[in-house]
């Protein structure tokens, strides 16, 4: 295996992941042009907000609207977006869209990760296990289960989970993320915000377990039906030592690489759980310019999830090539 | 494998179609699928014939928020229209949805995918690079920031071949948006198919491109197509419910995922009204799950590589 195989396979990806990034700037300012209307007034607010023909005169020239759409706009939309310029709400009052979404990123992120480490560490735990055992009883059950759960939609789970443990039980809040009145920065308002977090991520997690299940057990299945797993237990290897040195490696390959993968659907389906609990992410932010029809918000997160999508398919990509040499050639 | 002499017979085609049938209804999921579904087709053949007209705000028939009872079987909503009513009704929308939306994503995947593998090259290189970036981005996401636009640019009024523009434009969306899944299937298998005999021979008979695709290649392509075409329909039925969920959907055709925002804009959770958000969440889960378990049998019955493992 030369170097140059594996840089030029690195290179590849890199230049799959650039494209892609672009292709999804260049749809958001297609987009942006089809909506009817002039985009200076679009972009500075539409007719909600009040602007002085200077101030739109400016922007134009700012913009460069005055210019032709390709490629002159086109690549000014582009430097634009990379320098992280990504114009002005409707909504909020004309504020920047990238300092909209900063400030509601890591609500998300709390949310997202917990989640995730919950299902990985429920979810692959039970498919493996299901895959190991095949056709037992606990993988019947596990398999069926987890495929209801991945049919479920999760924020309906949270609907569920809201109705049940907050408003018949009373014993979890149901909706945002710190209780009226807290002061930020307490222990208290610490074990408040995670009594909050308790049920979102609980509907987030309960929607993933279900796809990790299918995803490890699948892995397992095939592991455990390799020669080499014959030879192990040819060679007198005890069950454990079979899971532990060969079986529960190889399965781990295509796991870790489908829940990188995973990630823009992560984020996608707590969208909707965030909607639910009225949680203050990018979900909520998501709904809200939904409604009032923010477009240049709806874009930005558009272009977040679209970045993090394809960050997290090049570090799959990536691992993949680190973990398994027969990829590089 | 020998298939140098394969001798047609009408029979055997018969008892092909039987073998994979039984072998199909073997799966206890794809009969229950199967059962599932069939009860959801015949109610959204007949809602008004089961639940009388959709009700709305004028003429709901009970109570707000009435918990189920034996007028009210599932309970009613918080302008008093009955839940087993908007329900129903609500089959028929989120059926029609995803099936229209899922042969669009089947066609343009089949022929995405039929026209890269068999033509190769260069053809093959910008049509993969288009179903990459589709491949990547979620269906759900690019719903999610074309809809609104498209809805924009359409306008909301009037009606599109009998649907409500939003509902129309989601339908196009999902089809046009979940389809690379699809072509990718498609193409490595038409690579492997058109490397054999048979669609030489149809080339030295003098087949034009188009005819060898159309009636050699694409009737071979039908197992990968159905099986995954089942799961197209369960990812369409989960972007629809969550688009309708954040309020893309139309209040004048609710389907489940509109019903499910209703709930949630009306404060069902935390009113306790547990049927109004059941019933919905319930419906879109069964249908969803039959065909995932139908899709599974499917890929079960037609691949071969599986069928050896116990």
């Amino acid at each position: 295996m030369s170097g140059g195989g594996a840089g030029r396979h690195i290179g590849r990806i890199l230049i799959r992941a650039i494209v892609t990034i672009l292709m999804v700037a260049v749809l958001n300012f297609i987009l942006f042009r089809v909506i009817p209307g002039d985009p200076a007034a679009l972009l500075l607010g539409g007719a909600r907000t009040s602007v002085t023909a200077e101030q739109m005169e400016a922007q134009r020239q700012n913009w460069g609207l005055d210019r032709p759409l390709f490629p002159d706009q086109m690549v000014d939309y582009l430097t634009a977006t990379l320098q992280g310029d990504f114009g002005y709400s409707f909504k909020f009052r004309g504020r920047h869209v990238a300092e909209l979404i900063l400030e509601r990123l890591p609500a998300t992120v709390v949310l997202v990760g917990l989640a995730q480490f919950v299902a990985i560490l429920c979810g692959v735990m039970l498919g493996l296990y299901a895959g190991w055992r095949r056709g037992g009883a606990i993988d019947h059950i596990v398999t069926g289960a987890s495929l209801a759960l991945y049919s479920t939609p999760s924020f309906w789970l949270g609907m569920l989970l809201v109705v049940t443990f907050s408003t018949a039980l009373g014993w979890l809040p149901g909706y945002g993320a710190y209780s009226p009145g807290a002061t930020i920065g307490s222990l208290d308002s610490l074990l408040d915000h995670l009594r909050h977090l308790a049920l979102p991520v609980t509907a987030v997690a309960l929607g993933l377990i279900g796809q990790y299940v299918v995803v490890a057990r699948a892995a397992m299945s095939d592991v455990v039906t390799e020669d080499y797993m014959v030879t192990a237990r040819a060679k007198g290897l005890t069950n454990g030592q079979m899971l532990v040195r060969h079986a529960f490696r190889n399965a781990m390959l295509p796991v870790v690489t489908l829940i990188t993968l995973n990630l823009g659907y992560v984020v996608a389906g707590a969208i909707t759980v965030e909607a639910v609990f009225a949680w203050p992410g990018i979900g909520g932010l998501t709904v809200e310019a939904l409604n009032a029809r923010d477009y240049p918000v709806l874009q930005g997160i558009f272009l977040l999830l679209g970045a993090s999508i394809v960050v997290a398919n090049l570090i799959a990509d990536l691992a993949y090539g680190l973990l398994d040499p027969r990829v590089r050639q | 494998m020998s298939e140098s002499i394969v001798q047609y017979y009408p029979r055997s085609r018969t008892r092909a179609i039987k073998a994979f049938l039984g072998q199909f209804l073997g799966h206890g999921g794809a009969r229950l699928g199967l059962l599932c579904l069939v009860f959801f087709v015949a109610v959204a053949a007949v809602p008004t014939f089961l639940v009388g007209p959709l009700q709305t705000a004028i003429n709901a028939t009970g109570d707000f928020l009435m918990p189920p009872s034996g007028e009210h079987l599932l309970g009613t909503d918080e302008v008093g229209r009955d839940v087993l009513n908007l329900v129903v009704h609500g089959a028929r929308i989120s059926l029609v949805i995803a099936l229209l939306a899922t042969v669009i994503s089947l066609v343009v995947g089949t022929t995405i995918g039929m026209t890269a593998g068999y033509y190769g090259g260069r053809v093959d290189v910008w049509l993969m690079r288009l179903t990459d970036f589709f491949f990547v981005m979620p269906s759900f996401v690019l719903a999610l920031v074309i809809t609104p636009v498209v809805l924009e640019v359409m306008g909301r009024g009037g009606e599109i071949l009998g649907f409500r523009p939003s509902l129309f434009v989601i339908i196009v969306v999902i089809g046009m948006t979940s389809w690379a899944f699809v072509a990718r299937i498609v193409r490595s298998q038409t690579l492997s198919l058109k490397e054999r005999t048979f669609i030489d021979r149809a080339r030295v008979v003098g087949s034009s491109n188009s005819s060898i695709m159309v009636r050699h290649i694409l009737p071979n392509l039908v197992p990968q197509i159905a099986a995954n075409g089942a799961l197209v329909v369960a990812g369409a039925i989960y972007v629809e419910t969550s688009l309708s969920f954040l309020g893309l959907g139309d209040p004048l055709q609710p389907s489940w995922g509109t019903l499910l925002s209703l709930a949630q804009r009306a404060g069902a959770a935390s009113a306790g009204a547990w049927w109004y958000l059941a019933a919905p969440g319930v419906c879109v889960l069964s249908v969803s799950l039959s065909f995932v378990l139908i899709g599974n049998a499917l890929d079960d019955t037609f691949n071969p590589r599986r069928r050896v493992i116990p």
